[in-house]
C-alpha cells in the first residue's frame, strides 16, 4: 500500500520501430479519462505528444553482475518515477492514476519489468499491470522475421495492439494474427486502425491484464523454428515451493531463452497463484482468494527460443514427484519461425 | 546488517519467498506470531527437503541456518551460505563446477521425489 492505496499501475507501451506507439499514445492521451496519467518517453518523435505530465528519460542502463541484459536496471527510470511519486506525494499534481512508459522501438520490455520490481522504493508504490506491444500490419511480419527483439515484444505483450490494418492486404493482416496466437497464445489481440483504439479497452485489465487466464493455441500450426510456445495444465494440485524450487532453477539456467512464463497455478488452496515472468525476471506471484473463472485447473504458458515444448515437459514430467502432480499439454504444441 | 543479531537487511524479497512476506503482513494486528513462525519454519524444511532431491544428483545438500539463511555444501568440505533460491543456484554452480539445468537429460533420466515403487504396487 502507499499512502492509503494500492500500488500505482505502470502500463509499458513497447512496439518496432515505426510500429505506431507514439501515434497510439497521442490518440489515448487526449481522452478526459486520461489526464492523470504521466508519461515517460525515451524521445519525442516526429509525432509530438502533448501532454501535461509529459517527461522525457535518457536510456541509462546499469548492467548487474553476470551481464544478462534483461537483469539490467534503467536509472532513468528510477529517477523519473521517484520525482512522479514525490509530487504525487506532495499533492504537487493531481491524484496519479497510471504512469505509462513508452520503449525505444529496439527496446528489450524486461530491464523496465526488472527495475521496477527490482528497487527497493518503486517496488512498494508502483506495479506493472500491462505490457502493451504495437505490431505493424504492413511490417510486422518482417519485423519479427529479422529482429529477435520484436518477437521478445509479442512475447512480453498482455495485450497486442496490430496497427495500420486500414493500409494492410485483409490476407496479410489475418496471416499476422495467426502468427502472433502461435508466439503468444496469452495475449490478448487488438486491432487499431488510423491509431483509433478505445482509451478504456486498451487500459482495461479484464481479459488481458497479468492475471488473465492463458488460453491455448487454437491456430493453424507453423514450421518449425527457434521460438516455441506450449501451454500446459496439470493432473492435480501443484506444490507450490516445488515449481518455485523448478522455475527459479530453469531461470537460471535458461533465463535469456524463457521469453515468457504466464498462468494460474492451482496449489490446492481457495484460488490460484498468478504466475507472469519476462526472461529472469517474475511478477512478485499473487495468491488469489478465489478463481477468476468457472475452470478451477492450472493453465500456464511459456514462450521459449531453441527450448523444445517436449523437453519442458519432459522436464515437468521428470519433477512429477517433487511437484505432486502431472503436466498434461493444452492444444496444439506449436513453434513460430523467428528467422 | 544489525550489529546486534548479525542479521542481513534483506532490501529484495525473491519471488519465491514472497508468500511468507506478503501472509506475515496480511496477518492481523495481535494475531500469534508464533503461528507465522511455525508456517515459515515448516515452508523453510520443506524447501530444503525438497531443494535436496534435486541437488544430490550433483553431490551438494542444503540445510537450513538460523532461519534466515541457507548453507549449501559439497563432499569435498566447501560450502556457501545462500539467502534464497536466487542466490542458491549460483553458488550451486560454483560448487558443481557445472549449471544445474532442469532440462538436463541426465536430470530427467530420473523422477525425482517419486515415491518408491513397492508403495505404489501396495496402495494399487
Amino acid at each position: 500500500m502507499a499512502g492509503g492505496r494500492s500500488t500505482r499501475p505502470v502500463t509499458i507501451v513497447t512496439g518496432f520501430l515505426g510500429s505506431g506507439k507514439t501515434t497510439l499514445l497521442g490518440r489515448v492521451l487526449s481522452e478526459p479519462s486520461m489526464s492523470n496519467t504521466a508519461v515517460l518517453v525515451n524521445e519525442f518523435g516526429e509525432v509530438g505528444l502533448d501532454h501535461h505530465l509529459l517527461r522525457r528519460v535518457d536510456e541509462r542502463a546499469v548492467l548487474l553482475g553476470g551481464g544478462c541484459v534483461c537483469c539490467t536496471t534503467r536509472e532513468d527510470l528510477v529517477e523519473a518515477l521517484l520525482e512522479l511519486l514525490d509530487l504525487d506525494q506532495r499533492g504537487e499534481i493531481p491524484r496519479l492514476d497510471r504512469v505509462v512508459v513508452e520503449t525505444t522501438g529496439l527496446a528489450d520490455p524486461a530491464p523496465i519489468l526488472h527495475t521496477i520490481f527490482a528497487d527497493p522504493v518503486l517496488q512498494h508504490h508502483f506495479s506493472v499491470d500491462l505490457v502493451l506491444t504495437t505490431v505493424d500490419a504492413i511490417n510486422g511480419d518482417l519485423h519479427l522475421d529479422r529482429n529477435p527483439e520484436s518477437v521478445k515484444q509479442v512475447a512480453a505483450a498482455d495485450k497486442i495492439v496490430v496497427t495500420k490494418t486500414d493500409v494492410a492486404e485483409p490476407n496479410a493482416v489475418r496471416s499476422l494474427l495467426c502468427r502472433l496466437g502461435a508466439i503468444n497464445p496469452s495475449a490478448h489481440v487488438l486491432e487499431a486502425a488510423f491509431g483509433e483504439t478505445d482509451a478504456a479497452e486498451l487500459f482495461r485489465l479484464d481479459g488481458a491484464g497479468y492475471r488473465a487466464v492463458p488460453k491455448a493455441f487454437d491456430g493453424e500450426p507453423h514450421d518449425a523454428g527457434e521460438t516455441h510456445s506450449v501451454s500446459l495444465t496439470f493432473d492435480g494440485s501443484v506444490d507450490w515451493t516445488a515449481f518455485g524450487i523448478w522455475l527459479s532453477m530453469l531461470l537460471y539456467a535458461r533465463g535469456e531463452d524463457v521469453l515468457r512464463v504466464k498462468g494460474l497455478l492451482d496449489v490446492g488452496e481457495s484460488g490460484p497463484v498468478v504466475v507472469n515472468g519476462v526472461q529472469h525476471t517474475i511478477h512478485p506471484p499473487e495468491h488469489l482468494n478465489r478463481w477468476p473463472e468457472e475452470n478451477h485447473h492450472s493453465r500456464i504458458v511459456f514462450i521459449a527460443r531453441g527450448i523444445r515444448p517436449e523437453e519442458l515437459l519432459g522436464s515437468l514430467e521428470a519433477f512429477r514427484g517433487l511437484l505432486g502432480a502431472r503436466p498434461l499439454p493444452l492444444g496444439a504444441e506449436q513453434s513460430v519461425p523467428s528467422s | 546488517m544489525c550489529v546486534l543479531c548479525g542479521q542481513d537487511f534483506v532490501a529484495q524479497v525473491h519471488w519465491t519467498d514472497r508468500h511468507l512476506e506478503d501472509r506475515a503482513r496480511e496477518a492481523a494486528p495481535g494475531s500469534d506470531p508464533v503461528a507465522l513462525q511455525g508456517d515459515r519454519r515448516r515452508d523453510r524444511a520443506h524447501r530444503v527437503a525438497l531443494t535436496n532431491e534435486i541437488l544430490r544428483h550433483y553431490g551438494l545438500k542444503l540445510d537450513d541456518w538460523g532461519g534466515s539463511k541457507y548453507f549449501l555444501r559439497d563432499g569435498k568440505g566447501r560450502s556457501e551460505l545462500v539467502q534464497d533460491l536466487g542466490s542458491l543456484w549460483p553458488a550451486a554452480e560454483r560448487l558443481a563446477g557445472r549449471t544445474l539445468d532442469p532440462l538436463e537429460p541426465a536430470l530427467l533420466g530420473e523422477t525425482l521425489g517419486e515415491e518408491p515403487a513397492f508403495v505404489a504396487a501396495d496402495g494399487g
